[in-house]
């Protein structure tokens, strides 16, 4: 009848790229296309990058990455964030230390290193809360007691009693390891399934739900009677130990005790998230991280391979950070909030 | 009438707490105080020139992340160690051997520090994304330009004038010519209005833009005050340091957020001040030097340091804690 209705082919071409900008909200496609994009660029031009050995090699650091920030996704999206990542990584390597100093079985080590994280972490979500205090802040003072901790229990060890990591754990990371006897590393095998139980955590369970209404708007979870305290207490907690137990397999892949091998991945964690397009309260998900994390892991293989320094790749993470927060992060302008 | 004695309590602890709420570094300063003095009883020969040279870039790198967190919305500036690592870079690999050590190069890493700065705040205005994540950007771009121009330590050659900011003027502190200025600037701020603002825009937002505050405008100056302030930083570490390297560029980044947090600024703004910032990074850095003069405890430094600044922001919380608006 008119030309309302006979769609032109600009109105069509608008169409689908709302249709796109529509997925891209629900899923990391933009992100999916470009982590895509740096593997095929890194195969055609580094020969070696195709081989299975390398590919399995990229899926462990990438899985290191997904594994450190399992903890952060989750404070982010209630609206937290945390700084405490290095601290309790660094404590968590500290399974290589404890069953010779305290004479402990490494097992028992472990349960001991993740109680202790879970209580701080707990006091810490549990403060932020009470006493309306901001997360980095006291983030900042528990990651400082735990990397304390570490500190203690490094200076009274005498590296002459010192047990490597147990065979299984080194395991955990190494490329050469079958998982089921697949030629899979198991830590990739780990994060796959991490990944799958924090999608029908967050999304289909109802503490999930729970936890993703406080980030998007505290007080209205308050009165829908939603405990928000002990959402935060219990999500702090459980960054705590999820960091905790990334050191424990950290301490496998490194196979050695530095205070300092923290402090890489308390950034990395961050930006994970921001990448994979995840923003402060919510909307988000872990999948997302995981492509985020892939996403850094892969490109920054390809730039060492192309010979790019620490400087230059430091000033892209820096770009790329900047890039992704401004497509999802922007906030309400001002005038729209009065 | 006589006055029941809990009614004498309830209102003593009222005053002490109205004061707390008055001067909000008051806790820092009474730990800055006793620490002061257990680190005189401890070494009776306090070496003060040395002590201030090694507290200045801590307490400017402190000072320096103050304007921000108080013009609210969560703004903390991570990128303040990296500039202050930059502006010693350039001042050590370019400025002082071309013969530019002094007056101009001063002038020129000052306006580097303060255009960084604007930067910053143009980011979080205009793309409008969270202050942490925008500064974390440009955290890892400073960090990687510094490493990449600096990417072998160098000595500073060309500029001697600089190494008595870390040693004696006359006789007097060479750090009593840098840590002073940042508050003298913050002294000259409060006698034109822009101050006010910075505390109105941190309080509300909302409210200041509709009272027709230029929130945008006062928030990035805000964070260029704070470049400004990391380039005085880089200065002093200059000529603590006079050399320059690449690998320390973000050594100052969270304990200057701690500093700030101890000094009693409210880290969701609109409360606090510059003082009370350098108040905090003298506790901490006495913290430190009474720490490692007991030897043994070297270990327990970050435990202590970890438990010092949950117990300050905690006090504070309790002290400051917002009320509920009544429903």
């Amino acid at each position: 009848m008119s030309a309302v209705e006979t769609p032109t082919a600009g109105d069509r071409r608008r169409g689908a790229w709302r249709w796109l900008a529509h997925q891209q909200t629900r899923f990391p496609l933009l992100q999916l296309v470009v982590l895509a994009g740096a593997y095929v660029y890194g195969t055609a031009t580094l020969p070696g990058l195709s081989s299975w050995l390398s590919i399995k090699t990229i899926l462990i650091l990438g899985s290191l990455a997904c594994l450190v920030s399992v903890g952060q996704t989750m404070l982010i999206l209630m609206g937290g964030f945390d700084l405490s990542v290095a601290g309790f990584t660094v404590l968590g390597t500290m399974v290589l230390v404890l069953p010779g100093t305290w004479h402990v079985s490494f097992g028992v080590s472990v349960l001991i290193i993740v109680a202790f994280a879970a209580f701080v972490g707990g006091i810490a979500g549990w403060i932020c809360h009470r006493l309306d205090l901001s997360p980095l802040i006291v983030t900042l003072g528990t990651g400082g007691i735990a990397l304390g901790v570490a500190q203690v229990i490094v200076g009274s060890f005498a590296f002459a009693n010192g047990t490597g990591a147990p065979v299984w754990l080194e395991g955990l990371t190494s490329p050469v390891t079958k998982s089921f006897g697949v030629s899979i590393p198991p830590v990739v095998v780990i994060t796959v399934v991490v990944t799958a139980l924090m999608a029908v955590f967050l999304h289909r369970t109802v503490v999930g739900r729970r936890l993703l209404a406080t980030g998007a708007n505290r007080g209205a979870a308050d009165l829908s009677l939603v405990k928000t305290r002990r959402i935060w207490t219990g999500s702090f907690a459980f960054s705590a130990v999820m960091s905790a137990l990334f050191g424990v397999v950290l301490a496998g892949y490194s196979g050695s005790v530095d205070l300092s091998i923290g402090d890489p991945y308390l950034f990395l964690s961050v930006t994970a998230v921001f990448v994979g397009g995840t923003v402060f309260g919510g909307p988000g998900d872990y999948t997302r991280t995981v492509v985020g994390a892939l996403f850094l892991e892969v490109l920054s293989t390809v730039l060492i391979g192309h010979g790019v320094g620490a400087a230059a790749q430091q000033i892209l993470y820096g770009v790329i950070l900047l890039l992704a927060v401004t497509a999802y992060g922007r906030g309400a302008r001002l005038r729209d909030r009065i | 009438m006589p006055e029941s004695a809990t009614e004498r309590r309830g209102e003593v602890l009222g005053r002490t707490r109205r004061l707390f709420v008055r001067y909000s570094f008051a806790f820092a300063l009474m730990l800055a105080i006793a620490l002061l003095i257990a680190n005189l009883v401890k070494t009776p020969n306090f070496g003060w020139t040395f002590e201030l040279a090694s507290l200045a870039p801590l307490a400017l790198a402190a000072m320096a992340s103050t304007p921000s967190i108080i013009s609210g919305g969560g703004g903390f500036d991570l990128s303040i160690s990296p500039l202050m690592a930059l502006v010693n870079i350039v001042f050590v690999f370019y400025l002082a051997p071309h013969g530019l050590g002094g007056v101009l190069g001063v002038i020129i890493v000052l306006v580097l520090g303060a255009l960084v700065g604007t930067v910053n705040g143009l980011l979080i205005i205009l793309a409008r994304v969270p202050p942490i994540v925008a500064t974390l950007a440009t955290y890892f771009i400073l960090i990687g330009i510094d490493l990449q121009i600096a990417s072998s330590p160098r000595e500073l050659q060309g500029s001697t004038w600089i190494s008595h900011l870390a040693g004696t003027v006359w006789h007097i502190p060479g750090a009593l010519f840098t840590i002073p200025v940042p508050l003298l600037i913050w002294f000259l701020l409060s006698r034109i209005p822009y101050r006010s603002m910075l505390y109105a825009v941190g309080s509300n937002d909302a409210t200041s833009f509709a009272s027709g505050v230029n929130v945008a405008r006062v928030r990035v100056a805000a964070y260029a005050l704070g470049g400004l302030f990391a380039a005085i930083g880089g200065l002093a570490l200059t000529g603590l340091v006079n050399s320059a390297a690449g690998t320390t560029a973000s050594s100052y980044t969270l304990v200057a957020i701690a500093s700030v947090a101890l000094g009693g600024t409210s880290l969701w703004g609109g409360r606090g001040g510059l003082f009370g910032s350098l108040i905090g990074a003298i506790t901490i850095y006495l913290l430190q030097t009474l720490l490692s003069s007991f030897q043994v405890s070297s270990s327990w430094l970050e435990v202590v340091y970890g438990i010092a600044l949950l117990v300050a922001v905690c006090f504070g919380g309790l002290v400051t804690r917002r009320r509920v608006a009544p429903a």
